[in-house]
């Protein structure tokens, strides 16, 4: 193994969080890296020595990206709340009482209390956000084409997160081998191997973008529409993935406007309010903030500068005291008419603007129990009566 | 450059290139770019682009954030004042 040190000048706090969960994506390379205890420069674990140079190069050129003189990103605190929090290893815990099993990278499946916690989750979702702004539900396939991601510029804001889906190439050879190969030796990634058909499809990356292809060549009424639905997404983050904090494979539940560009502020708006009462009448504890895209394209800083300054994004970010972070669990966002121009949706003789605020199911549960842990005795009396009366609710329909 | 200069050459490269109809009620030099819709992060890109390479002056990503550039006649007052050193 083979140690670099790379010094890092001029980046300040917000965007080195954001390089370090950048460099999971720089090589295949590196084994490992961290921040030096001083703040100054990256150390890197390297799998050879001839590795340096290679790595070396990629490393500079994501600094260059998100060095502070180029890359200005304020943040605005719209709401805060805090309360001494016990530390809770949710995650442990979470295991131990079988209420979540991993299986695999990234993947989680949530069964028990920690399903049930979801189920309110939905149902408040629904109730609150649904019944507010009429959203209109639709059902969504869980993969979209390759074409439809290339036509809303994903592929060139986010190429390091998309998880493509294939099938193995319509050949009788091909599938004889492959059936073999997996019954003598059990399958393996070499199993695949040259045996795939090309990629026309992926995993939903994000739950609304079904919504606008869905919607191409339409009139909408003004002042325009809102639709709800759940989608099954997912983001590989590299190394990155860790406990229930950041998955690759996780439910993502949107409520999205498409219309006058009024319209879709003004739902934006009310929605934030909304969210904000949630987390009082919960009593969790974070933050709604601005917030940027992970844009892993060189014109990042510009693309981040100009969400920031417009408040194009916002999060609501919740505490996980045992890791030391804040998560994202619900995002709000202004996409002006990228979508609309992408799929020609129209609106009173304009193209229409678009807006989506979304909430990750995984992120929330764990949170709640992150930070109220598993007495449920001791967690907030709003919480605690809602989640008792929607346990109620399931067992008198049984 | 004239205010009035850099303002006709704004409005007729985000007309065209942004797709704005001629009919557009809202469209207009005060309009807010990004509220109205007309101009998302991807324009910003191609925005700042054009600013930089048809009147040659700098616009580092802190100037974004730094002024106010959300209008057209916002963005021309900025041409012209980076473009005379005050900036």
């Amino acid at each position: 193994m083979t140690q670099i040190t790379i010094p890092l000048n001029g980046i300040d706090a917000d965007c080195l969080s954001q390089l370090e969960y950048s460099l999971s994506f720089a090589s295949e390379e590196i084994l490992s890296y961290n921040v030096s205890a001083d703040g100054a420069a990256l150390e890197l674990a390297l799998s050879s020595d001839e590795a340096k140079g290679r790595v070396e190069r990629k490393v500079l050129e994501l600094i260059e990206r998100y060095r502070q003189r180029e890359c200005a990103l304020p943040k605005a605190i719209e709401f805060q709340q805090q309360r001494e929090l016990p530390v809770i290893d949710a995650w442990s815990g979470l295991i131990e009482r079988k209420w979540i099993t991993p299986v695999g990278q990234g993947h989680v499946i949530l069964r028990g209390l920690a399903a049930q916690l979801a189920g309110l989750i939905e149902d408040r979702v629904e109730r609150i956000f649904g019944g507010a702004f009429n959203a209109e539900r639709e059902l969504y396939p869980a993969t979209i084409s390759c074409k439809t991601l290339d036509r809303i510029h994903h592929f060139t804001s986010f190429p390091e997160h998309v998880d493509f889906v294939s099938h193995l190439k319509g050949d009788l050879d091909v599938l004889n081998e492959f059936t073999k190969e997996c019954r003598d030796g059990g399958w393996s990634p070499g199993a695949n191997q040259g045996k795939m058909a090309d990629n026309d499809f992926a995993i939903c990356p994000s739950c609304c973008y079904h919504c606008y292809e869905g919607m191409e060549n339409w009139e909408v009424e003004m002042p325009g529409r809102c639709a709800t639905m759940v989608v099954a997404c997912h983001r590989y983050e590299g190394a990155n993935h860790r406990t229930m904090s950041r998955l690759r494979a996780f439910t993502q539940r949107d409520v999205v406007w498409v219309g006058h560009p009024r319209f879709v502020i003004e739902g934006r708006a009310k929605a934030e309010e909304l969210i904000v009462q949630w987390a009082t009448d919960w009593e969790l504890s974070g933050t709604l903030e601005t917030a940027n895209d992970m844009f892993f394209t060189e014109d990042y800083s510009v693309k981040a500068s100009f969400q920031r300054q417009q408040q194009a994004k916002k999060e609501l970010r919740l505490n996980i005291p045992h890791e030391n972070i804040a998560i994202s669990c619900f995002s709000s966002n202004f996409h002006a008419m990228t979508f609309g121009k992408a799929f020609n949706i129209k609106v009173g003789g304009r193209t229409a603007s678009s807006g989506c605020v979304g909430w990750g199911y995984e992120r929330w549960v764990y949170a709640i129990f992150s930070q109220f842990g598993f007495d449920f005795d001791a967690w907030p009396g709003q919480l605690k009566e809602e989640f008792e009366s929607y346990r109620r609710a399931r067992e008198s329909r049984k | 450059m004239e205010l009035n200069n850099a303002i006709n050459d704004l409005r007729a490269f985000i007309r065209e290139n942004f797709k704005v109809p001629a009919d557009d009620s809202d469209f207009n030099d005060d309009v807010h770019l990004f509220d109205y819709g007309y101009i998302d992060s991807f324009g910003a890109v191609e925005l700042t682009t054009f600013v930089q390479s048809h009147f040659g002056v700098t616009v580092k990503d802190s100037d974004l954030i730094s002024y106010p550039l959300n209008t057209i006649r916002q963005i021309a007052e900025f041409i012209v004042k980076r473009e005379k050193g005050e900036i």
